[in-house]
């Protein structure tokens, strides 16, 4: 698409490592002052290892690999909710993570409360909130359940309210995480015209172990493989390469099972 | 000096760090970088003020949540205490500091003046070392201000303190007939009192996202504090020399003032004032760097 606008999201050599304590005394013999600096009593357990790319102002971008390459931390860190170990993350502009939809809903509340405090998590102020609450009661389509608390609603209406307060947030980079398999067709349906439509304009940052889904919505592809890069570029490209690869670690697994 | 205040351009990066640390545009000198460093509770508390309110409200309907009285709960509660401290010491002719008592008032107001500050205390200790976990799905989902936490929760604790506060000048001003002018101090006495309480909701918080120890250990000296803090009685029935050890408890300090002014209409005494001030803006901004300091490690093991 359009390869030659701004970037809006940097990368280089990103490297996140968790610690790692064997016992909670391992921890506060740590933080104390001359015994911490003394020595280390945890163990690095590096979930990114070397992870550099580049995205621009209006391209898809998908992020493919299996479970446990690092994906989710990955996302993390371009939300900025944890702090890579190593390396630069640079972002410019308002990001819409569509992370464990409805994760921060208080069950207690109505719909209308959790729209408020939602947006307010979001980075949204009181006044843009109610200015578009009716667009987002509309979106999410729950007609009177707005007014009843979460906790009677359905999974599916939980989801269709979180997408719906994200879509509202008018967010430059929005970055979703196979959060749109819950929900009906319908709505399913829905959220992926909403994202082509938001395409034009925005920034998208896809992430699935799934090549299908990649493939129909992004331009671009970046493989991650045990924390690092395995694979950059166009996204039929990098599908194709881990669909074989995917085929074949199982194959390779089956083989050694069957011996 | 005033683009150090949030101000930055409007073509300037939402996120920018490098190998692990937050890049700050601009150069900046060792007084600038203070400076920064000490605005930077209230330049955060500003840009989040939203979210701050929003939170605020929904942690304030929670506490009564499922009750029909509601707030009326919230003005019974340190009614009760008051009467049951009246009747139960209304014989008192002497007031703890040697003074003779006017009322039966006085003396109930005397201890509720440092209960008061004393509940609002354990109130936070008590809550604190368990308040991030509480948070734990918004600060690993969402892009949430974690240092803003400790300032929501105290400012929810406030609000009752508030309650019992206008309740004890209400009963001033019933049973003693008139109001000392220097309850007007009062605000100077709250905020301070807000930014130790604030300061130390940082250090429990962040010690009890890494270990539940944070709790127990709460737990078994808040009740022993009590006796390290003159509520029921005054550091002044006690030897000078003794009394400057019980002034490393900054209670003590708070507490002394509060009845200085609503009980006595004296004004605080200087020395006192200042080193209550000290210890608590101190508690504030090193509550603060220690919250910072352990940031990045509570996300990642809460």
């Amino acid at each position: 698409m359009s390869s030659d606008g701004e970037v809006v999201i940097r990368a280089r050599h990103l490297a996140k490592a968790y610690k790692l304590y064997d016992s909670q005394g391992d921890w506060l013999k740590q933080q104390l002052p001359l015994v911490g600096s003394a020595r280390t009593y945890y163990k690095s357990f590096w979930a990114l290892k070397d992870i550099s790319f580049e995205v621009r102002r209006g391209e898809s971008v998908g992020i493919i690999g299996r479970n446990g390459c690092g994906k989710s931390t990955l996302l993390q860190i371009v939300c900025g909710m944890t702090r890579p170990t190593k390396g630069e993350i640079w972002v410019k502009g308002r990001v819409a993570p569509v992370l464990a939809l409805g994760a921060t809903f208080d069950l207690e509340a109505t719909g209308r409360e959790n729209v408020l405090i939602g947006g307010a998590v979001l980075g949204l102020k009181r006044h843009e909130i109610i200015a578009q609450f009716d667009s987002i009661a509309e979106f999410a389509g729950i007609g009177d359940f707005m007014d009843q608390p979460i906790k009677l609603y359905s999974t599916g209406m939980r989801t269709r309210l979180a997408f719906a307060i994200c879509a509202h947030m008018n967010a430059e980079i929005l970055i979703v995480d196979e959060a749109l398999s819950v929900g009906d067709m319908a709505f399913q349906q829905k959220c992926v015209d909403w994202i082509d439509n938001f395409r034009r304009t925005g920034t998208l940052l896809f992430v699935s172990h799934a090549a299908e889904e990649l493939q129909r919505l992004c331009n671009h592809a970046i493989w991650i493989d045990g924390g690092r890069v395995r694979q950059g570029g166009d996204v039929a490209e990098v599908a194709r390469a881990y669909k074989k690869a995917i085929r074949f670690e199982e194959d390779s697994m089956s083989r050694f099972s069957a011996v | 000096m005033t683009n150090l205040i949030e101000r930055q351009p409007a073509d300037a990066p939402v996120l920018h760090v490098v190998d692990g640390k937050e890049v700050i545009p601009g150069d900046l000198n060792a007084f600038q970088r203070l400076l920064r460093f000490l605005m930077e509770p209230f330049t955060a508390a500003w840009r989040h003020r939203d979210l701050i309110a929003a939170i605020l409200r929904r942690e304030l309907r929670e506490r009564f949540s499922g009750s029909v009285a509601g707030w009326v709960w919230a003005v019974v509660a340190p009614l009760i205490s008051l009467i049951t401290y009246t009747s139960v010491f209304g014989g008192a002719v002497k007031l703890p500091n040697g003074s003779p008592a006017n009322s039966p008032m006085d003396y109930a107001l005397f201890v509720f003046g440092g209960l008061i500050a004393f509940n609002f205390f354990t109130e936070m200790a008590y809550r604190a070392p368990s308040l991030l976990h509480e948070y734990a799905h918004y600060l690993k989902q969402t892009m949430f201000p974690a240092q803003m936490l400790p300032v929501i929760s105290t400012l929810r604790a406030a609000t009752y303190a508030t309650i019992g506060l206008t309740l004890m000048l209400l009963c001033q001003l019933i049973f003693g007939g008139t109001l000392y002018w220097t309850v007007l101090l009062l605000p100077l006495w709250f905020i301070p009192f807000l930014g130790f309480l604030i300061g130390i909701t940082w250090l429990l918080s962040a010690m009890g996202a890494f270990t539940r120890d944070t709790a127990y250990l709460m737990m078994t000296l808040a009740p022993v504090l009590m006796f390290a803090t003159p509520v029921f009685w005054s550091t002044e029935t006690l030897q000078p020399t003794w009394r400057l050890v019980w002034y490393a408890n900054i209670l003590t300090g708070f507490i002394e003032i509060i009845r200085d002014i609503v009980v006595f209409g004296e004004l605080p005494k200087g020395l006192v004032a200042a080193w209550t001030l000290l210890l608590s803006a101190a508690t504030f901004w090193m509550g603060y760097w220690f919250f910072r300091r352990q940031q990045e490690g509570i996300t990642d093991v809460i």
